[in-house]
């Protein structure tokens, strides 16, 4: 008997319709997650030390400077400066600690490498989007972040109690989360982007480092922005890194409302939809640069 | 079994690979060396076009098995990439299953397969089995056929044992006959190899060979074949496409290649470096016998003669040569490949002329 003795091949081309085909990238999708899993997971050794300690640095120094700030300010007890209490800031750090496990780090993706060294032309003959196999990266990332940030979450809160950020309630919690996820993925978009500059730039890490900074800066990683003078505050407002890391962490203190949320919502919609039209543009026009290297 | 339509495409079909005037050129920056070439490099970068294909003309039926041949940087691999559509061509058209080569939508693509001898179609941390079934996933192979079809390939190329292991843990054949494997479990009609043998021992390549005659012979399956082993392509191929220097130098009839050359022999005669100065007796001395010298080197003759003249023909080398060695080629039909080099050599002068700079080998 060959192998082709049953050949549903032609059966399988003809219902190659629309609805097939999401179900299928849904599949893959699933399938791209556990593979990415098994990839992170290989490395064992040192793998929780240091995704736990990842993004934990700057927290811990920004609280020292503020600590020194409040006391040269004489405003350690309830005394507050620019509307931050120092109890407020280290629920802030608190925050951040935890928020910024979960927003989409560019560790995560290394797409670049993948088009200088010619890795990504295998996919570009097979049947379905290369991109849902980077966004099977960033769900299967999210999801480790998930436990990891509630891991830091729950350490935090065992040595602090209440000094540490407990949200207001259930709804702000979720609220927030919402704010982070759709941050999260504007953040994925963003260094998928840079990424696909690959087809014209020999080299595209100062630019992730550059993206990384704007983020982080604008997204109130060492100062919340609304203690940022106010000028700032109102440009970074209309960010989606703001939206990502200073706002949910403020609507987990109760300091911003379910009207902030929807505002955050609407203005992260808007960006994630630029930011998916200027990634399909990009990525087009970067594949008609592409050479097949190392083939 | 099922196998669809005639064997080799007939000529009423539409193609399955066309390329029309299809041309490629690739940009490239020429660095100059060292700190004061950085900056140089920074202010004023000089582009360098490098014509890696010009004017290829050719339309492959279904069921056709073609062997591309050519020098390296002959343009090969170009070829390969735009006909799969992994890169652009630069001019003319080039189609796939009747659609432009570079923007193929799923359907033609779940039809195709791509072999590379260079890198890995499948996943390199994991085992085989698993990509094995990554592929299933994105090709919505169903799951009994493809259980099938695993077993039988793995059977086919020895490989049943080494499912299980890492892929960068297998050795070079066992990962080519993976790789093969995995090109064919979703059943595709047009495969592409670009030398899926190099690096292999004998017996890897045979059953490497051996697989593709068969699958060709039982699907109808259309593959276009890259190779420097001739060998590998007299087996598994019944046309032949030359290139030389980007453009096509033959294409034709492989049978009626070696028909050409059957029955006679290439005999490479080395001697002494320097002793083919004057071959003027030796050409003389050969004529009557039909024989006649198509290659010579500083130490080496390459006649070429009809088998059965051998005898009379040696002892005429002897007499006219301080032979060292001397070594019978049966089918010479490497040697009639270098005729073709040599001869578009002449015919692609105009072409090595336009290229430039040191990335144009
Ligand atoms: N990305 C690239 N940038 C610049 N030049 C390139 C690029 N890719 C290929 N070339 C040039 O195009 C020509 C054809 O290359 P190609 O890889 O098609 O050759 P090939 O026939 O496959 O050779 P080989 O037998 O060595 O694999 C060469 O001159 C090569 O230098
Ligand atoms: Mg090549």
């Amino acid at each position: 008997m060959t192998p082709f003795a049953t050949d549903v091949s032609q059966a399988t081309r003809a219902r190659d319709g629309a609805g097939s085909q999401a179900s299928r990238n849904l599949r893959l999708l699933w399938r791209s997650v556990g593979y990415e899993f098994r990839k992170r997971i290989q490395f064992r050794t040192g793998f929780v030390v240091r995704e736990m300690m990842n993004g934990a640095v700057e927290p811990i120094i920004m609280l020292f400077v503020y600590a020194a700030l409040y006391r040269s300010a004489g405003a350690e007890g309830t005394g507050s400066l620019r509307g931050w209490s120092f109890d407020e800031i280290l629920k802030y750090v608190a925050g951040l600690l935890v928020v910024r496990k979960l927003v989409f780090h560019n560790r995560a993706l290394d797409v670049s490498t993948e088009i200088f060294e010619g890795r990504i032309t295998k996919y570009l003959v097979m049947p379905f989007r290369f991109f849902v196999l980077v966004q099977g990266r960033f769900i299967q990332y999210t999801l480790l972040q998930v436990v990891l940030a509630g891991l830091v979450w729950g350490i935090g809160y065992g040595i602090l109690g209440d000094r540490w950020l407990v949200p207001v309630s259930a709804a702000a919690t979720v609220q927030a989360m919402l704010l982070v996820g759709l941050g999260s993925y504007c953040c994925f978009l963003l260094y998928f982007i840079i990424h696909s500059l690959a087809f014209w730039l020999d080299v595209v890490w100062s630019l992730l480092v550059m993206a990384w900074f704007f983020i982080a800066f604008t997204g109130g990683s060492s100062m919340p922005v609304s203690q940022m003078p106010a000028g700032l505050a109102r440009v970074f407002e209309y960010g989606f890194p703001y939206w990502t890391i200073s706002a949910p962490i403020e609507v987990m203190m109760g300091r911003l409302g379910p009207g902030d949320v929807a505002r955050g919502t609407g203005i992260l919609v808007g960006w994630l939809i630029s930011l998916e039209v200027l990634r399909r543009f990009v990525w087009r026009r970067g594949l008609a640069k592409y050479v097949g290297a190392g083939m | 079994m099922s196998v669809q339509g005639p064997p080799a495409g007939s000529a009423t079909e539409a193609p399955v690979l066309e390329a029309r005037a299809v041309g490629k050129v690739f940009e490239t920056f020429e660095r100059a060396p060292g700190m004061l070439g950085v900056l140089k490099n920074f202010v004023a970068r000089k582009k360098v076009d490098v014509t890696a294909l010009a004017d290829i003309d050719l339309s492959i039926h279904r069921g056709e098995t073609v062997g591309l041949i050519g020098a390296n940087g002959a343009g090969k691999t170009t070829l390969v990439k735009i006909l799969t559509g992994i890169v652009p061509a630069s001019s003319g058209e080039a189609r796939l299953l009747g659609r432009d080569s570079f923007n193929l939508t799923n359907a033609e693509k779940s039809r195709l397969a791509l072999v590379m001898g260079q890198k890995s179609q499948l996943w390199w941390d994991l085992p085989p089995i698993d990509s094995f079934h990554l592929l299933r996933e994105i090709y919505s192979i169903d799951s009994g056929v493809f259980e099938s079809r695993v077993q039988a390939f793995t059977r086919m190329l020895d490989v049943e044992d080494r499912l299980k292991i890492q892929l960068r843990q297998l050795s070079l054949g066992q990962r080519m006959k993976m790789e093969i494997i995995g090109a064919f479990l979703h059943d595709p009609d047009v495969v592409f190899l670009d030398e899926p043998t190099i690096g292999l021992d004998l017996v890897s390549r045979e059953t490497i060979r051996q697989f593709l005659v068969k699958l060709a012979e039982e699907r109808g399956v259309t593959y276009v074949l890259t190779s420097h082993d001739l060998e590998d392509i007299e087996e598994t191929c019944r046309r032949i496409i030359v290139l030389d220097e980007g453009r096509i130098a033959f294409d034709g009839d492989l049978a009626g290649l070696t028909n050409q050359v059957a029955g006679k022999r290439a005999v490479e005669v080395h001697v002494e470096p320097g002793g083919t100065k004057n071959l003027g007796p030796l050409e003389a001395a050969l004529a009557p016998l039909g024989a006649e010298i198509t290659a010579r080197a500083a130490d080496s003759v390459t006649i070429l003669v009809d088998a059965v003249r051998m005898r009379d023909v040696v002892p005429v080398l002897f007499e006219n040569l301080a032979v060292r060695d001397l070594s019978i080629e049966r089918q010479p039909l490497e040697h009639l490949v270098r005729e073709i080099y040599s001869q578009s050599g002449r015919a692609g002068a105009s072409l090595a002329r336009g290229r430039e700079g040191p990335g144009a080998t």
